[in-house]
Parts: C-alpha cells; structure tokens; sequence
C-alpha cells in the first residue's frame, strides 16, 4: 500500500513538472523510482517509459491552449522530425560511446539552465 | 517552403537525434530551442513542447525494455494516473506566472537535469551496486 502511493506520488511530481515546463517528465520520474522506490537504473528507465506511452500532459496541453500558449503549426511540423530524429540518434548512439556525449550535453545543458536563472539581459 | 519552416523542421530531427541518442526527454531540449532559436514566448513554447509530446514517441523503446522483463507495469500505469493529474496542477500553476519568471525556473530546472544526466554517466559503465528492493528481481 505505502509503494502504492509512493507509485502514484511519483507521478504527481513528474506530472506537476511536466506541466509547469513543458516537458516530458522522464528526467525527474527516472532518478525517483531509482533513489526513493529503490529500482535499478534499467527497471527505472523502462517503467518510466510506460508511464509516458499514454498522453499524459493530456490536461496540461488544454491548461496551456486555453490560454493561447499552443502554436499548433509549429509543433506540427516538429513532431516528423523528432520521430525521425529519435531512430538516426538510436542508430548512432550503437557506433559512438554516447557516455562522453552524455557528460558534454549535461555540461551544455547546466550553462543554459545558469544563464536563464541568472540572465540579466532578458527583455 | 519558407525559411522558417524548414528550421523548425530542423529543430525537431536535431532535437530527436539528442533524444535517440542520449536517452533523454524532448522537452529539455525542444523548449530552449524554440525560445531562442524561433523567438517564441517561454509559455508558447512549453505548451507547444506539450503537444508535440503527447504521441507515444518512447513505444518502440518501451518494447525493448518489456523484452527484457525490465518493466514494472503496475508501477508505470499507477505513476502514468498520477501523471495526468499532476500535469494539469502544472498547467495551472505556469499559465499565469510571468514570462521572466517562468524562464528563471525552467533555468533552475535545466540544471538539476544536468546533474541527473550527469549521475547517469557514472552510473552506465559499471552497474550500480545492487539496491535491496523490497520486492526482489523478478
């Protein structure tokens, strides 16, 4: 029963950042079932994937068009590209050693995140 | 075709590649790219992040996962429900925050994910020491 809520908590964390970032939610559901429910890194990678088949962010996408904030062509066009995307980075990741891409990428990404949080040239 | 057009079709393949290729979500990626790459507001390109994610683009990765008995269905679908309500909560809360604001958190954001992506190096090489789960290997 307590590994029941703590199931469903998950998700209500991974849902809240999904919906308040626009993202899939995998990043924050992942380290979750891994560090708190106590599931190897693998058994947490593919339960999270099924937690993120059904379109969960169902009710946050309507929260965002009712407000505007959906520019439905763009994200037309993008969705093609990311599927076909996702099969070429599949490929590659079997010829290169995608450790060090994941640390350069991790590196990347903290500068981003420092220059959003701390950028003073916005607007 | 115009040129804008052809960028975002091109923001998408580069955005999965990163996704095949790496093994992490589109929406870090794809919301950065389209706040400074396509000059859209930080709330248009978080809900439009959301809809593109909405197909089931990790299937065929869930396959190979089940093939391999490394799935907890129960666990998934039971965080999936919490998922769909939580997502909603999130909605609610960044509609109306500011747009400066909102970009600061999502900041915060992408750096705790480095760090996530980060552990995720050191954790992919030698496997990780066996955590005592409460219900077994199956």
């Amino acid at each position: 029963m307590r590994r029941t809520i703590g199931f469903l908590l998950a998700g209500v964390v991974g849902g809240i950042s999904s919906g308040m970032f626009g993202i899939g939610g995998g990043i924050v559901i992942v380290p979750i079932f891994g560090l708190l429910l106590a599931f190897d890194q693998h058994k947490a990678q593919g339960t999270s994937l099924v937690a993120l088949i059904p379109p969960t962010g169902l009710l946050a996408v309507m929260a965002y068009a009712k407000a505007g904030y959906v520019s439905w062509f763009t994200g037309a066009l993008l969705i093609p590209g990311l599927f076909l995307g996702g099969i070429l980075g599949a490929k590659l990741a079997k010829r290169i050693e995608p450790r060090q891409m994941r640390r350069v990428f991790a590196v990347l990404l903290f500068l981003l995140g420092a220059w959003q949080t701390f950028g003073v040239w916005r607007h | 075709m115009d040129l804008s057009t052809l960028l975002i079709l091109f923001i998408g393949i580069s955005a999965g590649v990163l996704v095949g290729l790496l093994g992490i979500g589109g929406g870090v990626v794809l919301v950065p790219a389209m706040v400074h790459l396509l000059h859209m507001d930080q709330h248009a390109a978080q809900g439009t992040s959301l809809f593109v994610l909405l197909p089931p683009i990790g299937l065929g990765a869930f396959l190979e996962y089940r093939r391999r008995g490394n799935v907890d269905l129960r666990a998934g679908i039971l965080c999936a429900t919490g998922m769909l309500m939580g997502g909603y909560l999130g909605g609610l809360i960044a509609v109306p925050m500011p747009s400066t604001r909102l970009t600061r958190c999502f900041g915060v954001l992408l750096m705790v994910s480095a760090g996530l992506l980060w552990r995720t190096t050191s954790k992919l090489t030698p496997p990780a020491p066996p955590l005592i789960s409460p219900e077994g290997q199956a």
